[in-house]
């Protein structure tokens, strides 16, 4: 319970903090956002009542409460350049980006999981070679490339077998599933077979720890075959370990995710964020980016919080035992 | 002989370890060599060549407007070397001082340390490069500073058991008992233990800095506008994928070959300098 109560605080001290954090990085910023938005032949007396329109004459804690207080009622406020709200641009293309992120993380387990238990499982030396060659070369190569690579097999027109659509997704969203779902496939995929070979390096570590453990020693004493008691047992004692490196695979994804967004012209959060930040619109860029790392600050609690739930061992032996240092 | 020595003669012996050692040593020879020359200059261009294949006057073909492929990619190796070097040194102090932090007598730094760790480091370095890019520019600086931050809290965290481990061993305890500094100790007696771990994860520290590279220059957050890079390159030669599908063949493939050859380095330099894993070390010493 302690380190529930513990966590928490340091979740909501982080997100203070990283609120107060964007909030001033953005207003320090070299170019003025009302200057911007003004145009190029615009008087200053122009700017000026652009700056108190949009509040940004006010002081600075001010402003804070104000926009933190928008924040808490679901307002992020207006886009200083389409002038159409923040939320409503966010909601639209969070049905693209976490479709898309959800797809990817499942390919992403479907190569690691079973590659990494294999790699443990299997005695022949060949194989467990071929293993390790493919978590190397899989975990070598940026979702850029591999898009591009399945753009040129797969897509239709440039590819070579013309299975999928490479560019854009539908426009009136997930009413036609099938060709909402096809053309997420290549998009997930690129993202999706960097990121199962780092679960599937992360998986053969951890099983192979547990295959040494006394554990699965005495489950093949029972009579267990060496492959039962690696994966009823052995599987089973290092899953906390593995739910933790699956959440931070997660969310070093989104780098991925960002890029395959732009590669495939999907309409999703990341290109929507990197548009916002070179049109240099601070107020929808404060927003998309405190809620991002928002979303990434709540996913590493709750990654805790399951490390914590799979592994009782960690709640009676706890960081309290003394270092001599 | 040395042990410097005694450590290559080591890795060279096996193929990973070989294989390693011949790609990082072009890297750093081909970006040396594009100090002082490359075949042709970066900003000459040939509009008439455009898109060429291979030939022998452009070994790669020449990009978009008629500039040699070749020429750029040499003169993206030092930038890329520049940034993998530069986030290796920033993520190794940033990470050791963490783990200094962790193995502290002061209890109130230690567990403070440790769960301020756990809280960043699920914030994704492209959010951190994001936001530093918004403030500074995109520019080699703010990629270093991203990685950096972002695998130095990676390393902390893999560290901290070997370095717990060692903090209670009794040498350590007789160490404090015969009156050795606190930063002695660590960096006397604690980095030695941590040393096979904290060089793998420094080199795959460089691999990743390289894909991030990548994917930030593609995304126009990463090295400044007219900067040689791989990520460059490959960004560049995406928008007419369709048209000249060679083209980005050779930039991706270099980053994948570097990527892996810093993971098999990590792994072999770990087996080599550990003296319970090479016996050689230990006869030298």
């Amino acid at each position: 319970m302690r380190f529930v109560a513990k966590r928490l605080l340091l979740f909501i001290a982080a997100l203070v903090g990283l609120s107060i954090l964007v909030f001033l990085a953005l207003r320090v910023l070299p170019g003025d956002v009302a200057a911007v938005m003004a145009g190029t032949n615009a008087t200053a007396a122009r700017i000026a009542a652009l700056r108190t329109q949009m509040g940004l004459d006010r002081p600075l804690p001010v402003q804070y409460v104000d926009w933190l207080g928008g924040l808490l009622h679901g307002d992020l406020g207006i886009s200083a350049i389409s002038g159409r709200s923040v939320v409503s641009q966010v909601g639209a293309r969070a049905a693209v980006t976490f479709p898309l992120i959800v797809l990817s993380l499942a390919i992403a387990l479907l190569i690691g999981l079973p590659l990494g238990c294999a790699a443990v499982i299997t005695r022949n030396r060949r194989w467990r070679g071929l293993f390790h060659v493919l978590a190397i070369v899989g975990g070598a190569i940026t979702a850029l490339w591999s898009g591009l690579l399945l753009i040129l097999l797969f897509s239709h027109g440039s590819g070579l077998l013309g299975l999928f659509p490479s560019q854009g997704f539908p426009n009136d969203g997930w009413k036609d599933c099938g060709r909402a779902m096809a053309s997420l496939v290549l998009p997930a995929l690129a993202t999706g077979i960097t990121a199962g070979a780092g679960i599937m390096r992360y998986t053969r570590a951890a099983l192979g720890d547990a295959a040494q453990s006394q554990a699965v020693s005495m489950a093949m004493a029972c009579g267990m075959t060496r492959r039962q008691a690696l994966l009823r047992v052995g599987l089973r004692l290092s899953m906390p370990q593995l739910v933790s490196v699956i959440g931070l695979t997660f969310a070093q994804m989104i780098t991925g995710v960002m890029v395959v967004e732009n590669l495939f012209a999907l309409p999703g959060l990341g290109s929507m964020l990197i548009t916002d930040v070179g049109n240099r619109d601070l107020i929808a860029v404060q927003s998309e980016l405190f809620l991002l790392a928002a979303f990434f600050l709540l996913l590493g609690l709750a990654v805790d919080m399951a490390h914590h739930a799979l592994d009782p061992r960690l709640n009676t032996a706890s960081d309290d035992v003394q270092e001599v240092l | 002989m040395s042990a410097a020595r005694v450590v290559m003669r080591s890795m060279w012996r096996k193929a990973s370890g070989k294989y390693a050692l011949i790609v990082l040593g072009l890297w750093v020879l081909v970006s040396l060599i594009s100090l002082v020359w490359t075949p042709y200059a970066l900003l000459e261009t040939d509009g008439f060549h455009a898109w060429a294949s291979p030939t022998a006057a452009h070994p790669l073909g020449t990009d978009g407007v008629g500039a040699d492929v070749l020429s750029w990619l040499m003169a993206g190796s030092r930038t890329n070397l520049a940034i993998a070097s530069l986030t290796v040194v920033v993520a190794g102090i940033f990470g050791l001082a963490l783990v200094a932090a962790m193995v502290s007598r002061h209890t109130a730094l230690r567990s403070t340390s440790v769960v301020v760790v756990d809280a960043l480091i699920s914030i994704p370095t492209v959010l951190i490069a994001l936001m530093l890019s918004v403030l500074f520019g995109a520019s080699t600086a703010v990629i270093v500073a991203a990685c950096g931050f972002a695998y130095g809290l990676n390393l902390a965290r893999i560290v901290r058991p070997a370095a717990i481990l060692a903090a209670r061993s009794q040498y350590v305890e007789s160490a404090v008992w015969s009156g050795a500094s606190g930063s002695r100790v660590f960096v006397r007696h604690i980095m030695p233990n941590v040393m096979p771990v904290l060089l793998v994860q420094l080199s795959m520290s460089a691999g990743m800095s390289i894909l991030a590279e990548a994917g930030l220059t593609y995304l126009g957050v990463g090295v400044g506008v007219g900067v040689p890079s791989w990520g460059h390159s490959l960004a560049t030669s995406v928008r007419f994928i369709s048209i000249y599908p060679l083209t980005v063949l050779w930039p991706g493939l270099i980053v994948t070959m570097t990527v892996i050859a810093l993971h098999l380095f990590g792994d072999a330099l770990r087996d080599a300098i550990d003296p319970l894993t090479n016996p050689e070390l230990r006869e030298a010493a």
